[in-house]
């Protein structure tokens, strides 16, 4: 069964219509995640599943059930958000549990959710402190304590990790995910950051301009990219997009370097096209010449910046290369891993 | 930001020497609040500290003394008059109770009215700034004629019913605070993220639980400031008052009853005056962090 459907939903502010009309199934127990830049309306997607804003056009079903009119407290959803939003003047086990109090659920039921809840989020030592006693992270367990002691059908984030530094967004990323693997209970996270996506979701659902770009499942959407910006917005780095034209030999550059077509596509001699390779999917030692701009070791691989055919590309490769700057090398792309994009509609033609 | 040591001296001396200055004044009325009548009117120096300090004066105000029993006992001169007239609990009483009155008023309406202009769209909702400044354009000595006509009119005169006059001074000193009580309210509303209500709401809060059990405990500082304010500005308001009423004779209009027909007396003045300050002393201590920073509209975040 779905646990969300989201059938032709629109949004306008005024006369400005910021989503156009989304059609999205989320099945029950999966991880999705919103991605897309900002303002592309995955906030406003979100807050839309969660009652906080009403739909324009279109509906939202939540377990069956069409919730357009629905009170956000009666959709069965709980909701995290980007800066906590904790209660400040309630201790952190009076945070957790305000739902349950206002639902004036039996003393002996909130305290056994509570310490639940607690139990699975380590935040047992903290319950009695107030949230401006809490670290960043946290907070942020708390808040997400004060999602799932309610037990909805869906939980929804939104960026619930932007405030956090960089090491902690990573461990807590690991964490949402195993809280994801524990409950099973239907997620929706909206995010910007496309390795979050990747890591955490079941799909992915990329957003630009309030219009589905593509969905599917992280490594899909990495392998696959329906179109330049999918290709674009995903990876890291990310993948080469290099202007050229289909020439019986190949897509030819400019300045005479061709690079191979895949063996199955949709292009057309001469067509103008964007030839798509991302820069693990290189061999190196023989192909098109480039010209070596700068090389960057992270450790594990090296990345090298270059020029070819006039544009600049990145190549990653784990040997230790001895690369200077302006020396020629040859990069053969992996056929396999060829992407072949149209370079006016900007849609896949491999 | 650190800053180098001539620099912090020069610092330092001037906000104690703008502070002195700002402070003098109640120094001198407090000073002047416990001397004798020879000692206030000196005609040949300033005088500071050359005088026996007496309490009289406090005495007479604030514990309905007769001064000429007073005068008397301590063999301090003769021939001195007026005793009740200077008796000033009941004004005090008064005075806290309409000041007490008003805030509550102020108040009650202004956390609502905040919190409508500070999280809910509706139409001139921008424009509230606008009429807050638009109110202050305007002395209230302008419209003060026409204002004794309509309470009179009105009933709200304490000549005609007392109530009524309580009530009627409440209520003008409420609406006059009112534009200000609600601009402090809603820049500490305004602090409040609205993430914060809306995870009220999907916890299950009703609208006004949302406002009651969640927004209004995170403002508490910020009404305990405002209703200082409000207070003070009601305890010290003289114009209103005096047009007003007659029966009702707030703290500051009775001081201004110490000027008579035969002299004046600086030292009751003085020592009411001086009373007069401390509640509004005390309430500023109590609110003081909170305050600076409603009063600043919320621009300095910490
Ligand atoms: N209350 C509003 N009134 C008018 N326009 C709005 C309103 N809220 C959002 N928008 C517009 O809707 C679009 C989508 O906003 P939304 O907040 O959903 O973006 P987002 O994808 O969440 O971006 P971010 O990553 O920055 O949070 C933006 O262009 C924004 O300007
Ligand atoms: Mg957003």
């Amino acid at each position: 069964m779905s646990s969300v459907t989201i059938k032709n939903v629109r949004k306008s502010y005024g006369n400005l219509e910021v989503v156009h009309g989304i059609d999205l199934t989320i099945e029950d127990g999966s991880f999705v995640v919103l991605l897309g830049p900002s303002g592309c309306g995955k906030s406003t997607l979100l807050r839309m599943i969660a009652g906080l804003e009403s739909v324009t056009g279109g509906d939202i079903e939540i377990q069956g059930r069409r919730v357009n009119n629905v009170h956000p407290k009666d959709r069965n959803i709980a909701m995290v958000f980007q800066n906590y939003a904790l209660y400040a003047h309630m201790k952190v086990k009076d945070n957790m549990s305000f739902s349950l109090q206002l639902a004036k659920r039996p003393k002996a039921e909130i305290d056994e959710k509570v310490k639940w809840a607690a139990k699975i989020l380590n935040l047992k030592p903290y319950l009695d402190r107030y949230p401006r006693e809490l670290s960043g992270g946290q907070r942020q367990r708390v808040a997400m304590g004060r999602a799932i002691v309610r037990n909805p059908a869906v939980f929804l984030f939104d960026e619930p990790l932007s405030n956090l530094d960089a090491k902690l967004r990573v461990q807590m990323r690991t964490e949402i995910k195993e809280l994801h693997e524990r409950l099973k209970t239907t997620t929706v996270y909206v995010t910007h950051d496309q390795i979050e996506a990747m890591t955490m979701a079941d799909k992915i659902v990329i957003l630009r301009d309030g219009y589905i770009e593509q969905e599917g499942s992280p490594l899909e959407v990495y392998d696959k990219p329906a179109n330049l910006f999918v290709a674009e917005f995903i990876g890291s780095p990310s993948m080469n997009l290099l202007k050229g034209e289909v020439t019986s030999n190949g897509v030819l550059l400019g300045e005479g370097t061709t690079l191979p077509l895949p063996p199955v596509h949709k292009a057309a001699l001469g067509q103008k096209v964007v030839y798509g390779i991302r820069p693990e999917h290189f061999t190196f030692g023989s192909g098109a010449p480039a010209k070596v701009v700068v090389v960057e070791p992270t450790g594990p691989e090296m990345h090298i910046y270059a020029d070819m055919g006039g544009q600049e590309i990145c190549a990653i490769t784990q040997d230790r290369v001895s690369l200077t700057r302006d020396e020629i090398f040859h990069l053969q792309p992996r056929l396999d891993k060829v992407h072949l994009f149209d370079a006016t509609s900007g849609k896949a033609l491999a | 930001m650190e800053s180098s040591r001539p620099l912090r001296i020069v610092r330092d001396v001037t906000a104690v020497t703008v502070v002195g200055i700002f402070m003098f004044p109640i120094f001198w009325w407090a000073l002047t609040s416990i001397k004798p009548i020879s000692a206030i009117f000196d005609k040949d120096r300033v005088n500071f500290f050359d005088f026996t300090p007496t309490f009289i004066n406090y005495g007479v105000t604030l514990f309905g003394q007769s001064r000429s029993q007073l005068a008397i006992d301590q063999g301090i001169g003769m021939g001195v008059g007026g005793a009740e007239a200077y008796d000033s609990r009941q004004s005090i009483m008064e005075s806290v109770i309409v000041s007490l009155g008003a805030t509550a008023i102020t108040m009650a309406v202004a956390v609502f009215a905040a919190y409508a202009i500070s999280r809910m769209m509706f139409r001139g909702r921008s424009h509230y700034l606008n009429w807050v400044l638009g109110q202050r354009f305007m002395p209230p000595i302008a419209i003060l004629v026409p204002l004794v006509t309509i309470y009179k009119t009105a009933g709200l005169r304490d000549t005609d019913n007392l109530y009524m006059g309580y009530f009627g001074l409440m209520m003008i000193y409420a609406l006059m605070n009112l534009p200000i009580a609600v601009l402090l309210m809603k820049s500490f509303l305004d602090d409040v993220p609205k993430d914060v209500d809306e995870a009220a709401m999907i916890d299950g809060a009703t609208r006004f639980q949302t406002f009651r059990k969640v927004v209004l405990p995170m403002v508490k500082g910020g009404i305990a400031a405002s209703a200082v304010l409000v207070f003070i500005f009601s305890w010290t308001e003289f114009l209103l008052s005096l047009f007003l009423t007659t029966e009702i004779r707030t703290v500051p209009v009775k001081i201004q009853t110490f000027v008579t027909s035969t002299g004046n007396e600086w030292g009751f003045i003085a020592a009411l005056g001086t009373a007069a300050i401390i509640p509004s002393f005390v309430f500023i201590l109590l609110v003081q962090k909170n305050l600076v920073r409603g009063l600043t509209l919320g621009s300095l975040k910490e």
